[in-house]
């Protein structure tokens, strides 16, 4: 369950490598065991260099990508998870996890402890899932809350100790990289028994708790007969608690209005002690699912220090309204006048559009409603208890956010899914 | 050379990480180890630097000390560092604890005999267990991340040498209650638990109470590597084997602990697991590997243990969770999972694997998962993707492609849908099917459609054609399906000609089922579309793919429209290539006069000894040769050129090579008939050997020039007859004849071959005279006999045989050649030498030890020869 070696590289194209790494990490008592377990099928990581080339031509990121390649472009060369191998001096490195987000490439090579020919399933492999998690963790880092390039570089030169202290060995020990920069300011605290792990220390001052939840707001909308419209809508419930204590037990709950559209597909955090089993249960694959379990979702815990998503959920919505304006009018029917106009045709290079062809095209709907809920969940002042001294102050917030709100050309085709084909 | 300044050193750092053996091999390598050891102790550098410094030695140990006694003085070194550090807070102890460890570990000098291990795993030991170090290991606020940080390192070092720790598993156990950072000790005590309970296994024996041993090791005390070497031989893998069904080879079955130490056991396993939400999530996901799989091989543990804590990790989206869940699935299985539990399992991976919460790698993770799901009773083979039982298309509806996916997402729920497609055709009644597979079919025309797009990026062509593969391959045997997709795939060609590599790459992957029919469309797609604009360079590319015997009117009409519009070199070479598609497709006439007219009109002059060429060898070679001379070349490399390959190709077939013959040459009997002394020669092959040519030569030319035989095809074990050499001596005298072999072999290639010379011995040459009518056979022996002299010559020798042997003699070697027998004691001889000479031998009056051989010749040369077949005769009987 450990890695080989992690890489950060940062994709810039139309530079000669097209591509820089700007971190990477060897773990020399891992690759030891590595080539002890994989005997004969061993391949060592390759020096950043090779790396980089291989795992750019990989992933199609090099510019030269014009012309069919068959060790790249074959069709029977296929990739369906984020896991690739990579040719590098004539041998396969494999398993190499990757994937590129926000114009950073993300990499690590687990430990297989067994040989790799036959290649065994990726999922009797411990370390891809926490490869994974790591590259996760310092996408976090870097992306969450940075405002600009100065403080993304900031952060990557910040990396080096923070993975000394969350990956010393190769093994992961926190994901949570902001943990770990957090446990060294609270070096000097002293520790009590039973202090977990994913919290750096103790906090002390007002006590307050803040649940903010989002709804994000999907929508496909054909007007056709044959093709159902679908609203999806996607919530997440984040939190900070500041309390006293080394373990402060604390129980938030989620409540829907008497007609609200029950909550699916619950998320929580791995700070939630227990969960009840209709909200385990509550999922939106099962077409008839009336156990309609509508609430309160309670969610007992114990909070870390920085603020956290307590939970995702989803809800199926049939029809929903957007208030545009003051007044609803009476003929329950609301027109929305817009105007598109035709640009002259430039003569620069237009990215290319692969889903608007012919008379297929979309308006894309960009909206957000403060204090807010299209499932009408909310938490007040009710819904935290806190097992602590002191009445803490509890502050509650709303909002909704479409994204993906999709109207389609009714004229032409439109993709579909197929959810939203009327059987 | 004396501490290198901060600036220095970045640089060389930097130059160093750019690529370490390019700097290893350069002027400074080999100093680098040596001096960031001794600049680890220079008061002018910052600790900033320091710690930059023992990074590099905590990723490059090989590069910088390659040999294990170079890694044990650099531990020491190290180590001596650590010592020497003042009393004040440091930021060089953690770094330097974490170098000291990959030293010895990662340079292979970890072990009992190692001066800087005795030092360092007892100083771990001792800020493991919070034991007080004195005020050199810094102050007390620095105490807590050095014990956690023992830990680690007391953890690799148990990774990399299993059993290390066995001794400390009483003494771990009871840090457990104690203050302490609870995650590392719990992840030092599961592991170092696990280790001792494989190792304990193999050897057959209890765990001896090392689970309530108190702390048994005391300051100065040395330190027990009983169990390490006995795990030696192996290193452990954390996850021995997924599958149930190799349980055996996780070793742990055959462990069975006595009452008390289950109990133990037991209890330290639920205490691990028990504060197991005190770890961060990673932490417990790898606690739940090792528990889960030591426990499962211990007998009378249930794995109830692991209960209380799966409800509160399958409500997480955390993928390392999840996985360790299904790490315990596969582990225990229906001794853990009800089928209910299995149902909720899957519903929970299902739901993850498409939660617009979650990242795109970690959807196709979970639905790797579900393709590879450990049921509880599979019904398929294992190892192979498949849809779980319980997951119905019911619930896999949110989990079907669209053309909005992601490509990867796209391929990964495409599996999905082909795989739900097969299992509804299997089924009895197939009212889903429709649905699915239309939809199928929609979703490649979608996929289609946007490769068809002008100057759309590649990526979209190379999807399409994923796409159509991943589907073919699930659904080979589905007619229904595979129609419209060769349909719909000779329209894309007909949009996009452009696509052709595409399509070769698409036929040289799948099977006759989609590769015949498109092959066929495509075929007709080309030749029905007389091209002469841009895209006569693809048509010719996959005229060259798909071209054969069948429609060879219509192809061979395309090619004469298209010659006239091959202008440029690298479109004759496209016309050229189905020309030769055509040749090994044994395609002749029309092909004939095609080739006859490029070679006249192409304009450039290698199109033009390509077409020349080409129709050589379809003039002059058979199908088989042809075949051979045109196909790939095996000593061509890999990266040549087409050309260079193909005239590789042309250079091996029509080259003779010389080899060693598969062709053994003998002489059978002797056939004493004819006008001519003719030899029979038996041949046998080692291997199949076509149109055989023996030539022969004869030594100083005692015999006319002898013609060559040939044979059209001889295979090993197989009885030929023999073949026939006449031979025309021009003296009667002995010969050899040098032979050589020129053959073909199966490959195609002509071989040439010098064998063993053949002797051709005097009595070989011997002929009979024709027999005279009984009465006058005495008269007709006289006459001969006398003719003899004078100009010939007389003799007289000693056979030294009895008369029985002599009768044997005769019968066995002249029987053919008397003329008058009174056996078993006189005969008269007559023997024709060709080409004009005569032998006569009376051999009379035979006495009890001998028989006077009286003999006459008119070639007195052939006498010593004479002599000597005798003696030789004689010496033989």
């Amino acid at each position: 369950m450990a890695q080989r070696a992690v890489w950060l590289i940062s994709h810039e194209p139309g530079t000669p490598l097209c591509g820089t790494v700007r971190f990477s990490r060897r773990y020399p008592t891992v690759e030891k065991r590595a080539r002890v377990f994989n005997g004969e099928s061993y391949v060592p990581v390759p020096e950043d260099g090779p790396l980089l080339k291989a795992l750019l031509f990989e992933l199609r990121l090099l510019d030269d990508d014009k012309d069919f390649a068959e060790s790249r472009d074959s069709c029977s060369h296929i990739n369906k998870t984020s896991i690739y191998g990579l040719l590098v001096g004539g041998k396969e490195l494999w398993p190499v996890v990757a994937f590129l987000k926000n114009g950073m490439i993300y990499a690590c090579v687990p430990l297989v402890e067994q040989t790799l020919s036959p290649r065994p399933p990726l999922i009797s492999i411990s370390g891809i899932s926490q490869g994974f998690e790591l590259l996760f963790g310092i996408q976090d880092f870097l992306y969450l809350g940075q405002k600009n390039d100065t403080e993304l570089y900031t952060k990557l030169s910040q990396l080096p100790d923070l993975l000394l202290q969350a990956c010393p060995f190769g093994t992961l020990l926190d994901a949570n990289l902001q943990n770990s920069l957090d446990s060294n300011n609270f070096a000097s605290v002293t520790h009590p028994q039973k202090q977990p792990a994913w919290k750096a220390g103790i906090y002390k001052g007002k006590p307050q708790v803040s649940i903010s939840i989002t709804e994000k707001v999907k929508s496909m909308q054909y007007g056709k007969q044959d093709i159902a419209d679908t609203w999806q809508v996607v919530g997440a419930v984040t939190c900070k608690c500041d309390l006293e204590g080394s373990m402060p037990n604390v129980t938030i709950s989620l409540s829907l209005p008497t007609n609200g559209s029950p909550l699916q597909d619950i998320l929580v955090h791995p700070c939630v002690t227990s969960l009840d089993s209709a909200i385990l249960t509550s999922s939106s694959i099962d077409a008839m699912d009336d156990s309609a379990f509508s609430g309160p979702y309670k969610f007992p815990l114990t909070p870390p220090l920085e603020s956290f998503n307590l939970c995702y959920y989803t809800s199926q919505l049939i029809g929903i309204f957007v208030f545009l304006g003051q007044k609803f009018p009476k003929s329950m029917e609301i027109s929305l006048s817009g105007t598109v106009t035709f640009g002259a045709k430039s003569h620069e290079k237009q990215p290319f559009d692969q889903i608007c062809i012919g008379g297929t095209a979309y308006l894309k709907l960009h909206f957000r409603i403060l204090d807010y809920t299209l499932t009408g969940c909310y938490a007040d002042q009710h819904s935290v208890q806190v097992f602590a001294s002191g009445k803490p102050k509890i502050s509650t917030y709303r909002k909704l956010i479409s994204s993906d709100y999709y109207i389609w050309n009714s004229k032409a085709p439109a993709p579909v899914t197929y959810g939203s084909l009327v059987l | 050379m004396g501490p290198l300044s901060r600036e220095n050193w970045a640089q060389r750092v930097a130059t160093f990480r750019a690529s370490p053996s390019a700097f290893m091999v350069g002027p400074e390598g080999e100093d680098l180890g040596r001096d960031l050891l001794s600049d680890l102790r220079s008061e002018k550098l910052s600790e900033q630097t320091k710690v930059s410094l023992l990074s590099l030695s905590l990723e490059y140990p090989a590069q910088l000390w390659p040999d294990a006694p170079a890694a044990e003085a650099a531990a020491t070194s190290l180590l001596d560092t650590l010592v020497l550090l003042p009393p004040r807070p440091s930021a060089l102890r953690r770094p330097l604890l974490l170098a000291a460890t990959t030293a010895l570990a990662a340079g292979g000098a970890l072990g009992p005999t190692s001066g800087a291990s005795r030092r360092l795993l007892p100083l771990l030991l001792g800020l493991a267990v919070g034991r007080d170090l004195g005020r050199g290991f810094g102050p007390a606020s620095e105490q807590r991340p050095l014990q956690a940080t023992a830990c680690e390192c007391l953890r690799e070092l148990e990774s990399c040498k299993p059993g290390l720790l066995g001794g400390c598993l009483g003494l771990l156990r009871g840090l457990m209650g104690q203050e302490g950072p609870i995650q590392p000790l719990s992840l030092l005590l599961a592991l170092a638990l696990r280790n001792t309970l494989v190792i304990k296994a193999k050897a057959r024996a209890g765990l001896q109470g090392l689970l309530v041993a108190g702390n048994s090791l005391t300051e100065g005390s040395p330190w027990n590597w009983t169990l390490a070497e006995e795990g030696d031989a192996h290193l452990q893998p954390q996850a021995p084997s997924w599958s149930a069904a190799e349980e055996g080879e996780c070793g742990l079955a055959v462990l069975e602990p006595s009452p008390e130490e289950a109990r133990e056991l037991r209890a330290a396993v639920a205490q691990l697991l028990d504060t197991s939400y005190l770890l961060t999530p990673a932490a417990q996901a790898q606690l739940l590997w090792l528990l889960g799989w030591a426990v499962r091989g211990l007998r009378g543990q249930p794995p109830v243990l692991f209960k209380p804590q799966l409800v509160r990790l399958l409500g997480t989206a955390q993928l390392t969770l999840l996985h360790a869940v299904l790490a315990l699935k596969a582990a225990f299985g229906e001794a853990l999972f009800t089928a209910q539990d299995e149902a909720l399992l899957l519903r929970r991976l299902t739901l993850a694997a498409q939660h617009p919460a979650l990242p795109l790698p970690a959807h196709l993770f979970y639905l790797h998962c579900l393709l590879s799901f450990p049921e509880n009773w599979p019904l398929g083979p294992t190892g192979e993707e498949a849809v779980p039982l319980l997951l119905g298309s019911q619930l896999c509806r949110g989990l079907l492609p669209s053309l909005l996916h992601d490509p990867m997402a796209l391929l990964a729920r495409l599996h999905l849908l082909c795989l739900l497609c097969v299992e509804d055709e299997e089924k009895e009644e197939k009212g889903q099917d429709q649905s699915l597979r239309c939809y199928l079919e929609e979703l490649l025309a979608g996929l289609r459609q946007r490769a068809a797009l002008n100057g759309g990026p590649r990526a979209l062509a190379i999807l399409c054609f994923q796409a159509s593969y991943l589907v073919v391959r699930c659904l080979a045997g589905q007619p229904m399906v595979l129609t419209p997709l060769t349909h719909g795939l000779t329209q894309l060609y007909r949009a996009q000609p452009a696509l052709a590599p595409h399509f070769v790459d698409l036929l040289d992957r799948v099977g006759p089922e989609l590769g015949e029919p498109l092959r066929v469309a495509l075929r007709q797609e080309v030749v029905s579309r007389p091209g002469k604009d841009e895209a006569l360079r693809w048509h010719l590319q996959m005229l060259a793919k798909v071209a054969n015997e069948d429609a060879q009117s219509a192809t061979l009409s395309f090619l004469q429209a298209a010659a006239a519009h091959c202008l440029d070199w690298g479109l004759q070479q496209a016309l050229l290539q189905v020309c030769q598609a055509l040749l090994r497709a044994g395609v002749g006439g029309g092909l004939a006069d095609l080739l006859q007219v490029l070679a006249r009109q192409l304009e450039d002059p290698d199109g033009r000894d390509h077409a020349r060429l080409y129709y050589i060898l379809l003039a002059h070679l058979s199908g088989p040769k042809l075949g051979m001379a045109l196909g790939p070349s095996l000593a061509a490399p890999a990266l040549a050129s087409s050309l260079v390959a193909e005239n590789q190709g042309f250079a091996a077939a029509l080259m003779v090579q010389e080899a060693p013959a598969p062709i053994r040459l003998s002489i059978g009997p002797r056939r004493a008939e004819g006008p001519v002394p003719v030899l029979q020669l038996q041949v046998e092959v080692l291997e199949p050997v076509y149109s055989l040519e023996l030539r022969f030569h004869v030594e100083r030319q005692l015999y006319a020039p002898v013609g060559a035989v040939h044979v059209p095809c001889l295979c090993p074990g197989r009885p030929t007859s023999p073949l026939l050499l006449p031979l025309q001596p021009r003296r009667p005298a002995p010969a050899r004849l040098d032979v050589r072999a020129l053959y073909t072999t199966p490959t195609g290639l002509t071989c040439h071959a010098h064998l063993p010379p053949l002797p051709v011995n005097f009595a070989d040459l011997f002929l009979p005279f024709p027999q005279p009518p009984e009465g006058a056979k005495v008269g007709f022996f006289e006459e001969l006999w006398d003719s003899c002299l004078p100009e010939g010559t007389e003799s007289q020798l000693w056979c030294p045989l009895g008369p029985h042997r002599l009768e044997a003699l005769v019968s066995c070697h002249l029987e053919p050649f008397v003329v008058v027998a009174q056996a078993p004691t006189s005969y008269c001889i007559a023997i024709r030498l060709p080409p004009d000479s005569r032998l006569l031998l009376r051999l009379e009056a035979a006495h009890a030890d001998g028989v006077p051989v009286a003999l006459r010749t008119d070639d007195w040369a052939v006498l010593p020869l004479v002599g000597a077949y005798l003696r030789g005769l004689s010496a033989a009987v």
